[in-house]
């Protein structure tokens, strides 16, 4: 490539490219907090046999799983201001049509992941036998004590591998937040490339740093995973 | 502002229209990746040498890398240098005329030749060695105890596996509209341009992705049925591990990521 890539251009855009790592792991940390709590309730909504709610989750799942993140996220983010403006604008006395883009873009994802954890949880507590729950019962415990204290800490410990993997595919997929004009890792690599007209200096440090820290969240994940196990399951 | 049905169906339709550069990205990509993949799975599981010390090395940097990062980067390397290329080749096509999809389909078969190599990895394992003993015992080739014993019985081991990977195909091909090229989403914005009815076109695009992926999974459920009936009777005969099994759930999860 030659002239195109020039070194020096590089480390001078380096570290303007990657103080905007923020955005992006505050994507993540949002969307996998409310994510998680979203997708126990989801799990639990379908191994429960209630009538209506489960055929609406298992829509809701479908949706999720068939449509591409992209579009759920600009669903949202036409959408719920649509929806909900008149409302909180009433009530809570925010403007939805300012409130930051991000909002919506962890919206979208939280909703995305109570979906994809959900079936992941799913398989965790139905892999939990049912003798735990019996031993909980036999002490007096609630049913919903009974599953919090019992069998949910377990299912935690059987979740860590697809958690990990899951995690690093959300950070992966923060990448599409540039779309919505939010300036993260990408977003600051393209107003780079136009103030400067140099693009592919920042574009490749954006890959750099994806690359670098989906190694290093995998390698944390697998030593959680190797201390968690070496105690036995 | 509300939800306006007409331009909901005048997005749909133009979605519809342009379903098939999208069915075209996902089934040719997933073809050529699976294709691809067997090969790069098999260096690995035999270990040839160096080879298969190069793939494992790209293939565990190149999943670090985001699909949208990737076609953007692909697609500014290929702006930038298509000029001079040109030059040097005499070729006398301007950059305005050619088609970036094929951009996309470089992207798309990259990173999922990795993601399936590993899967057809995973369903290496699950096929015990065994069966490639008894195979050489009759005199049977390396090659031929492939195609004609270890092939045939990774398939059902593979299929939920490649549901998901297809959807996740599907869903990634989404990711072109990101360079211009029109698809689903960018085909049911065209209408959406001249009326601001951005959410309705949207909503069109989802409802065009979920079809298709709901088809893949009725397809699926139903060619899973048919292997499954094959398996339950000779589940004992394959000789696999409970080890295994969970070896290949584990890989499966990483594809439901996917």
């Amino acid at each position: 490539m030659g002239s195109y890539f020039d070194f020096e251009r590089f480390l001078f855009v380096f570290p303007k490219v990657i103080s905007c790592i923020g955005v992006n792991l505050q994507i993540v940390a949002v969307s996998m907090f409310f994510g998680t709590i979203l997708a126990v309730f989801v799990a639990l909504a379908r191994l429960k046999p209630i009538p209506v709610l489960r055929e609406i989750i298992s829509v809701y799942i479908s949706f999720m799983r068939g449509t591409p993140l992209l579009v759920q996220m600009m669903i949202a983010y036409y959408g719920i201001p649509l929806l909900l403006s008149d409302v909180f604008l009433n009530v809570f006395g925010i403007n939805l049509n300012r409130l930051d883009s991000v909002i919506f873009v962890e919206i979208a994802i939280v909703l995305n992941e109570g979906a994809f954890l959900g079936e992941i949880f799913r398989g965790a507590i139905s892999a939990i036998p049912a003798v735990q729950k019996e031993a909980a019962y036999s002490i007096g415990m609630t049913g919903a004590q009974s599953f919090f204290r019992i069998v949910l800490p377990q299912s935690f410990k059987l979740i860590i591998p697809a958690y990990g993997i899951d995690l690093v595919g959300v950070f992966q997929n923060t990448s599409l937040v540039f779309t919505l004009g939010i300036v993260d890792l990408l977003g600051k690599a393209k107003t780079l490339g136009a103030a400067t007209g140099h693009t592919l200096e920042g574009y490749i440090s954006a890959t750099i740093i994806y690359i670098a820290l989906s190694l290093i969240l995998k390698g944390f994940f697998l030593t959680v995973e190797r201390k968690v196990y070496s105690y036995g399951v | 502002m509300v939800f306006k049905i007409s331009a909901f169906l005048e997005s749909f339709l133009s979605a519809i229209k342009y379903a098939h550069v999208t069915i075209e990205l996902t089934a040719i990509s997933f073809v050529i990746s699976l294709f691809l993949g067997l090969i790069i799975a098999t260096i690995r599981h035999f270990k040839v040498k160096v080879l298969s010390q190069i793939f494992a090395a790209f293939i565990t940097i190149y999943m670090g890398l985001p699909m949208m990062v990737a076609i953007v980067l692909y697609n500014l390397i290929f702006m930038t240098c298509y000029p001079d290329i040109a030059l040097k080749l005499h070729i006398n096509i301007p950059i305005s005329e050619i088609n970036p999809i094929f951009i996309g389909y470089f992207a798309l078969i990259m990173g999922y030749t990795c993601i399936l190599s590993e899967s057809i990895r995973g369903a290496y394992r699950g096929v015990a060695n065994v069966q490639f003993e008894a195979g050489y015992s009759i005199g049977m080739t390396k090659l031929q105890t492939l195609r004609r014993i270890i092939l045939p019985q990774m398939v059902p081991i593979l299929l939920p596996g490649m549901q998901n990977s297809l959807i996740g195909l599907l869903k990634a091909s989404n990711l072109v509209s990101a360079i211009s090229i029109i698809e689903i989403m960018n085909g049911a914005l065209l209408p959406s341009v001249r009326y601001y009815s951005y959410l309705e076109g949207y909503v069109a695009a989802a409802l065009v992705y979920w079809i298709i992926g709901a088809t893949i999974e009725i397809l699926a459920h139903y060619l899973e049925g048919r292997v499954g009936n094959y398996n339950k009777k000779s589940e004992y005969k394959t000789g696999r591990t409970e080890e295994s099994i969970d070896r290949i759930k584990r890989s499966e999860e990483k594809l439901w990521q996917a």
